[in-house]
């Protein structure tokens, strides 16, 4: 995988052109994302943000009407106990059953520790500067309000999340 | 003699090691305030605080003379905190350091001798109330306007002019050769004379604490000048005291010739006398102590740890308690595991069921070494309950509740101190000085201190009450008024905003300084210690009939006793204490009222049922009455049914407060009070029976 991935780095470089022409090759790494799928859009979240990767365990649901739908509940993570977000159901779009592919990322902030459980995880990325591309100001897709900033990699673009407001800003979840 | 009466030596160690530990943080603090130059008020507090806390706890052992040591140091300490801004404390540090290396050579003496003789520590004591009555003297000058006294007077006695008159006597004492440190033991033998005379001069005058005068004693011996009626009484002190070779009367008007005249040709020389040849086997078990006490405290530190309680970082049995969950749960994933399925392992199943047994017992010892029941603090109330009667002369009844509850080590920790102070407010403050003021109120003569615990939604309420003369609210705002406490104005406190001040720090209303109370330091612990673990302590009283301080604590880590029940996949605790019992019923014994609500009648009373499927809005397949099983729970003044899927079973949990991000939302208004990991791992949320029922 990792070796894939240089590749596509490395095409990226030769291939891009424009405004990222003038910056040199080595350009240093600034920071590594973790990519995943949720339907179909790959999504990103900043690797110190990440304690570790499990599958789907048993969810216990606390039983409480003030709490928004997409907390499934708690999980047993060593002995700690954290809550799950269905990221799928954070962004508003349809739930699906978890299958052998879905995965737990849990994120730290804060010292606050909560599940992300997301369709797929798939890659590591290293990135740099050059692939940082702005982030449209207005934009009606429901879910901007969590993206901190989007890459532009030559095999697409990944949104990455702005874990702060993924865990912390429900209230303007929908 | 044994080292403590009989009874108390489980408490030996714990309390050597509490004292030790508080003198190290004593020493800490002193040796930071030295260096900044200045006590702030905090430090002060604090010095109080352990200062106060060894007293107690050393009165509570019969440590007689570690106690009257500690009171004289808090004295010190009182006179300190009355009046801040004193110009020179230095000579307090040298005093408590001193007390405090005695204190810890006493309490080495207690741990590694057999036989263990309380060291006299008088010396130090009257060089304390010397100390204190300088500061006393010097905050005096301060507050008349007028100098300090002498600088330099020191820790020295103060000491009139030098007038030899014939009342004096001068001696010169010889050590025996080679007993080193000769100057530390002219200054025992100094405060050992001075308990029977005045005295008025010595030299060498600083042997307290210039060493090198040592090897001037050991040539020219220790000259000392006193003023005694009966002088044989002190002579005979002197020949008793330890290390002593000789001694000799000199001629007070020609010192200057005596000292020449070393040959040892000197008048009256009937006083002469070689100090009794004492064996050492005959002197060990009778003096030991003071000279041991001087070398501990010489070369302090060197004493050999050998104490059978260590204290562990929480954390790390935190993070034990996790990994002893890891390993159950991995242990289940490994015996269970589905590729064994069909497998025929005779041998591995053996070894699983070894397996399985030893982690049982790892968790059990994990959770017991977390776990303590409240008995242990509690019993300690018994001997200062029983101790005070005495002193004060008040008739009390303690009575103990709830003691078998068991919380987190470290809310133990945190309450005994509080816990010795209630009770002595209770004792000191609480119960009427006389019987006949019970009397003419219509109590019992015989007062009554109640020490409960129990576990009640969530956290473990202690409660302390007396039925003594309450707490006068006006008293209170008085004195709170005087030292400058109100935050607000007077009439804008209500009657138990009042009272609740007197767990501000400095607060006393006890007019006299007692040996129990007064200082006003004992509130002050109350409430820091119990806000240590997150709890809260309110003070309820009515005058003339008695004061309850009530101390809740989030159960965060208690262990509760509970009832596994699920309800559609999901599994709840309900605390065992909640439960009156569980039945099965059929649906025809279920009365139906108009608006869809189900009671049941047992034994004549009419119990509403909750389901708790429809409560919690959980799907499930149980919801004939036939099916499943109803709970009474019972809460003070209210009993529901709770109608469930099914018993799983009884079980010791360890309760855990919900994530932190689930603070925003009213999880206990909804009936849960938390949650626990079982055995397999999964999650069992933990209900709050009260808030079930109320909302």
């Amino acid at each position: 995988m990792s070796e894939a991935k240089e590749i596509a780095i490395s095409k990226q470089n030769v291939s891009s052109g424009g405004k990222n022409a003038i910056r040199t090759e080595k350009e240093s790494e600034i920071t590594k994302v973790l990519t995943f799928l949720i339907d179909e859009q790959v999504y990103g979240i900043e690797i110190p943000y990440i304690i570790e990767i499990i599958g789907v365990p048993k969810i216990t649901r606390v039983p409480c009407f003030e709490i928004p739908d997409f907390i499934k509940g708690i999980i047993n993570v060593r002995s700690k106990v954290v809550p799950v977000v269905n990221v799928r159901a954070c962004f508003g779009k349809e739930e699906i059953e978890y299958d052998e592919r879905a995965c737990t990322i849990i994120v730290s902030h804060d010292n606050v520790s909560v599940g992300l459980i997301v369709d797929e995880v798939l890659d590591v990325l290293s990135v740099s500067e050059k692939h940082i591309a702005e982030t449209p100001e207005l934009n009606h897709v429901n879910n901007n309000k969590f993206i901190d900033y989007i890459l532009e990699m030559n095999d697409g673009i990944k949104l990455v999340l702005d874990i702060q407001k993924l865990i912390f800003d429900h209230d303007v979840a929908y | 003699m044994a080292k403590v009466e009989p009874g108390m030596e489980a408490m030996l160690d714990t309390y050597l090691f509490e004292s030790s530990t508080l003198l190290e943080q004593l020493d800490e603090i002193l040796l930071r305030t030295e260096q900044a130059g200045s006590f702030t008020d905090e430090d002060i507090n604090e010095i109080f605080r352990i200062m106060h806390t060894v007293k107690g706890s050393s009165a509570m052992m019969g440590f007689e003379s570690l106690q009257k040591l500690a009171h004289k140091g808090e004295d010190m300490f009182f006179l300190i905190r009355e009046n801040t801004n004193l110009p020179d404390t230095s000579f307090v540090y040298d005093l408590v350091f001193r007390m405090s290396d005695l204190f810890k050579a006493e309490i080495d003496l207690i741990q590694t001798e057999d036989d263990y003789v309380p060291t006299d520590f008088s010396n130090i004591i009257a060089e304390l109330e010397n100390g204190a009555a300088m500061l006393s003297g010097e905050a005096q000058a301060i507050e008349n306007g007028t100098a300090p006294p002498v600088p330099g007077a020191g820790s020295q006695p103060a000491q009139p002019a030098k007038s030899f008159d014939k009342d004096c006597v001068t001696i010169r004492v010889i050590f025996e050769h080679g007993a080193e440190m000769e100057n530390l033991r002219a200054f025992l033998l100094l405060n050992k004379i001075k308990e029977e005379a005045d005295v008025l001069d010595c030299s060498p005058a600083d042997v307290e604490n210039n060493p090198e005068t040592a090897a001037y004693i050991a040539e020219h011996g220790f000259r000392i000048t006193f003023k005694a009626e009966d002088k044989e009484n002190v002579f005979k002190t002197v020949e008793n005291a330890l290390n002593v070779e000789s001694y000799e009367v000199v001629d007070n008007k020609t010192p200057e010739k005596e000292k020449a005249a070393d040959s040892g040709v000197v008048e009256d020389s009937e006083h002469r006398v070689n100090a009794p040849q004492k064996k050492p086997a005959e002197k060990e078990p009778a003096a030991a102590a003071p000279p041991a006490a001087a070398n501990a405290a010489a070369q302090h530190g060197g004493g050999s740890g050998k104490q059978s309680i260590i204290s562990v970082n929480l954390v790390k049995l935190d993070q034990l308690h996790d990994i002893v969950g890891e390993i159950i749960t991995t242990e289940s994933m490994v015996i269970s595991n589905p590729e064994l399925d069909g497998l025929q392992l005779e041998s591995f199943h053996k070894a699983a069921r070894e397996l399985r047994k030893l982690t049982d017992e790892l968790q059990d010892t994990v959770m017991s070494i977390r776990m303590v029941p409240l008995s242990g603090p509690f019993q300690k109330m018994n001997r200062i309950v029983r101790d005070m009667k005495m002193k004060l002369g008040k008739d009390v009844d303690l009575v103990i509740e709830g003691e078998t509850t068991e919380v987190d080590k470290s809310i133990v920790d945190n309450l005994n101190d509080p816990l010795m102070h209630l009770v002595r407010n209770c004792m000191d403050h609480g119960i009427e000085e006389h019987a006949e003021d019970r009397i003419t109120r219509g109590k019992n003569t015989k007062g009554y201190i109640k020490l409960s615990a129990a576990n009640a939604s969530g956290e473990v309420i202690i409660t302390v009450s007396d039925d003594g003369g309450g707490i006068d609210p006006e008293k209170v705002l008085d004195k709170a008024e005087r030292n400058g406490m109100l935050t607000k104005p007077r009439n804008e406190y209500s009657e138990r905003e009042a009272q609740n001040l007197i767990t501000l720090p400095g607060f006393s209303t006890n007019e006299e300084v007692t040996e129990y109370s007064g200082r006003g330091v004992g509130m002050d612990v109350v409430k820091q210690n119990i806000e240590k673990c997150g709890g809260t302590v309110v003070v309820e009283s009515k005058v003339g009939v008695g004061t309850s301080f009530i101390i809740k604590i989030p159960l965060t880590l208690a262990i509760i006793e509970g009832m596994e029940i699920e309800v559609g996949g999901t599994i709840f605790t309900i605390p065992i204490s909640m439960i009156k019992q569980s039945f099965k019923v059929t649906s025809d014994q279920i009365i139906r009222d108009t608006q869809r609500g189900e009671m049941i009648m047992i034994r004549g009373v009419c119990y509403p049922i909750m389901r708790l499927h429809e409560r919690f809005n959980i799907p499930s397949d149980v919801t004939n009455f036939e099916d499943g099983i109803l709970l009474l729970v019972e809460t003070e003044n209210k009993s529901v049914c709770l109608f469930s899927d099914k018993l799983i079973g009884e079980q010791q949990v360890v309760v855990k407060p919900f994530p932190p991000y689930f603070g925003r939302y009213n999880i206990k208004a909804g009936g849960l009070s938390g949650c626990t990991i079982m055995g397999d791992g999964s999650i069992a949320l933990i209900v709050d029976v009260a808030n079930l029922i109320e909302n």
